[in-house]
């Protein structure tokens, strides 16, 4: 099977990190793809489940743009939507009309919705609602817990980070994933002085496997910031409409009282989302926050016919079924080649990780002779499928990934 | 406070280190130990404790105490030790005031010479040995200075307090020098050499990438996205390791 070289990715790379920081910044960032010479950088095109990069290498993509990708790139329905939307206006002095059918449509699709909010990225809304929060409850305290990510907001990163401060991490409490007591406690510690908890619906850190809650955890969350008068956030960019149409909250059983879209909800236009109950609204519409873009109409057009097309051909089975089905194959795979792969999260944005070496570096390297091969791999972060992955990827993807395990068990020799 | 006792370990910890090297690279150097036979003992108070030994011909250095040292040195206070090394106080001796000589005429030539290799600004043209030994101790500074920083910087402390346990390889291919750190329970230990079955590992392609990266003469992205810089393994442990070395600049001199 050919290996794939990346003269241009290289040369370009070069050129830009002359001119931008870091060449290429934050999750794109090449420092975690390993071996960085398996894998390209730029992408010329893309359609459907693959894309291309700029030295012609063709790709199956199980990084998805990391999550927004669930229908397959250059969707033509959602496309058609967002063309016919850009024609009539698109950035213009006041929303289009489609921003309150779109409301309508978050607010019919999701559970605990009584209202949409939208903007551009995750972090928009993840920050939006600890003001929410901390509107609704006139407390200041956050809790956050380890591992989770909610964009680059200096609240949300740690204080010994470049360009953060002990100040923005000073209302902040960091507790643990899936540890309710260690949660009980900081809120009993600090009685009528936390307003929101926010967090996954599930543990997906980088670097690390997907963790699903203990039984009857969010249950108890849920309790318990009822109780003490906190808001319950949801952090569902990542994982929203992969695993329930109605919120990844609804796949786990429990009910919070703000959600935040974001990857998913769009096919790959710029949008992003917060949703709520009505007890918030109040807070939610004293809190100014807003955005040159936020009212563009276009990605609205796309989220609206992303959603509706979601719905209508029901992507989060159709996700389901080819995850499992990947994960499936790669699990006996790695068994006849004598490795044990270890498979955690939900099948539509699973974490992968060949446990036979803790330092990672074998799974990296079969990441990388995968990539290489034209099945675009990483083994840092969870992969993602689309609507668009078909049988015939998975069995190409099989196939690149039995030749990445041998590549691994004669270079290990 | 933090940053007078962080530059003070360092200078005793990390610069001085390298002298276990540079004796051997450095023939003038093995000139002036040439038959010696003595050690130096650093005290300060509410410092760091370190000591120095010549002996046939080799120099070892070592933290904390020295049991029966031919000359103590003691210094008030980890800003005395500083001022020291930056050549603006003496050090008060409390012990074998017969070899000061020694202090004064060899061992300073010879931190003069530390001083030219661990200064590769003031070097017009460096040689590829200058390049070896300066990327070698270079290495040897950054590592040595990360368990300082990790211990008192307010920042680097909860980076560390963050980094799981386990061992990061350091290392210049094809054979040049390596060092590894070792990090348990948020505390940091630099050791010189290669560790079997490290945790995270980056390695240099060869001395002129390592000494352009260690001195901050290159572009690091490039220099990691060309993979000449090559990192694997728990990069979580490279990328909060990173974060403390991008503190070492703020407290060497």
């Amino acid at each position: 099977m050919k290996t794939y070289t990346y003269h241009k990715s290289q040369e370009l790379f070069k050129k830009a990190a002359d001119i931008i920081p870091c060449g290429i910044y934050g999750h794109f960032s090449p420092a975690p793809l390993i071996p960085v010479t398996d894998y390209p950088f730029y992408v010329e095109k893309a359609e459907g489940s693959r894309f291309w990069d700029i030295d012609g290498n063709e790709f199956i993509d199980y990084m998805c743009a990391y999550g927004p990708m669930v229908l397959g790139y250059n969707n033509p329905t959602v496309d058609a939507a967002a063309d016919a939307q850009r024609k009539k206006a698109n950035c213009a002095s006041g929303p289009a009309e489609v921003m309150v059918e779109l409301a309508q449509e978050m607010v019919d699709t999701i559970p605990i919705a009584d209202w949409a909010f939208f903007a551009k990225n995750g972090a928009d809304m993840t920050t939006f609602s600890l003001m929410i929060a901390r509107a609704h409850t006139g407390r200041d305290k956050i809790i956050r817990l380890k591992g989770g990510y909610h964009g680059t907001a200096p609240w949300s990163q740690s204080p010994d980070h470049h360009g953060i401060t002990f100040n923005d991490a000073k209302d902040i409490i960091v507790g643990e994933w899936n540890n309710y007591e260690a949660l009980e406690k900081y809120v009993h510690a600090n009685k009528g002085k936390i307003a929101g908890i926010i967090s996954t619906p599930y543990h997906h850190p980088t670097f690390a496997d997907s963790e699903y809650p203990d039984e009857g955890y969010w249950q108890k969350v849920e309790n318990l910031c009822k109780n003490e008068g906190i808001l319950l956030i949801i952090d569902d960019v990542r994982a929203g409409f992969r695993m329930d149409m109605g919120g990844s909250n609804e796949f786990f059983g429990f009910k919070p009282d703000l959600i935040a879209f974001c990857k998913a909800i769009g096919n790959g236009y710029p949008i992003s989302s917060l949703v709520g109950t009505k007890d918030v609204l109040s807070a939610a519409s004293n809190v100014f926050h807003t955005g040159s873009y936020w009212f563009s109409a276009e990605p609205m057009a796309a989220a609206l016919a992303t959603i509706r097309e979601m719905k209508k051909t029901n992507s989060v089975q159709k996700m389901f079924d080819i995850g499992t089905k990947l994960n499936s194959g790669l699990i006996d795979l790695a068994k006849d080649h004598g490795y044990t792969m270890k498979i955690t999260g939900h099948p539509s944005m699973a974490s992968y990780r060949l446990v036979d070496d803790p330092s990672l570096v074998l799974h990296q390297k079969w990441c990388g002779e995968a990539t290489k091969r034209g099945a675009y791999f990483t083994s840092h972060h969870n992969w993602f499928v689309s609507a668009a992955h078909t049988n015939e990827d998975i069995e190409l993807t099989l196939k690149i990934a039995d030749e990445a395990f041998k590549a691994i068990k004669n270079n290990t020799k | 406070m933090a940053y007078q006792i962080i530059k003070a370990g360092i200078n005793l910890y990390a610069i001085l280190k390298n002298l276990e090297e540079l004796i051997g690279l450095d023939s003038k150097c093995q000139e002036l130990i040439k038959g010696k036979t003595l050690s130096v003992q650093f005290l300060v108070k509410n410092g760091p404790k370190a000591w120095l030994s010549f002996k046939n011909g080799q120099c070892l250095v070592g933290q904390g105490r020295l049991k029966s040292a031919s000359i103590k040195l003691w210094f008030t206070s980890p800003e005395h030790l500083n001022k020291m090394f930056d050549g603006k106080a003496n050090p008060i001796p409390l012990k074998g005031f017969t070899k000061l000589g020694f202090l004064k005429n060899e061992f300073t030539q010879i931190t003069k010479i530390l001083e030219y290799y661990l200064k590769p600004e003031e070097v017009e043209k460096p040689s590829k040995e200058y390049i070896k030994i300066n990327t070698q101790f270079t290495l040897t500074v950054a590592a040595f200075a990360l368990p300082e920083i990790a211990r008192y910087d307010k920042k680097a402390n909860i980076t560390a307090s963050h980094t799981r346990n386990g061992k990061i390889q350091l290392q210049v291919l094809p054979d040049g020098p390596s060092v590894y750190i070792v990090i348990k329970d948020g505390e940091l230990v630099a050791n010189k050499g290669v560790t079997e079955n490290p945790d995270a590992i980056m390695e240099m392609s060869n001395f002129e990438t390592a000494n352009a990266f260690l001195n901050g003469k290159s572009n690091p992205f490039k220099a990691i996205a060309s993979g000449e810089v090559m990192i694997k393994g728990q990069i979580p442990m490279l990328d909060n390791l990173s974060l403390i070395l991008d503190k070492v600049n703020q407290y060497v001199s």
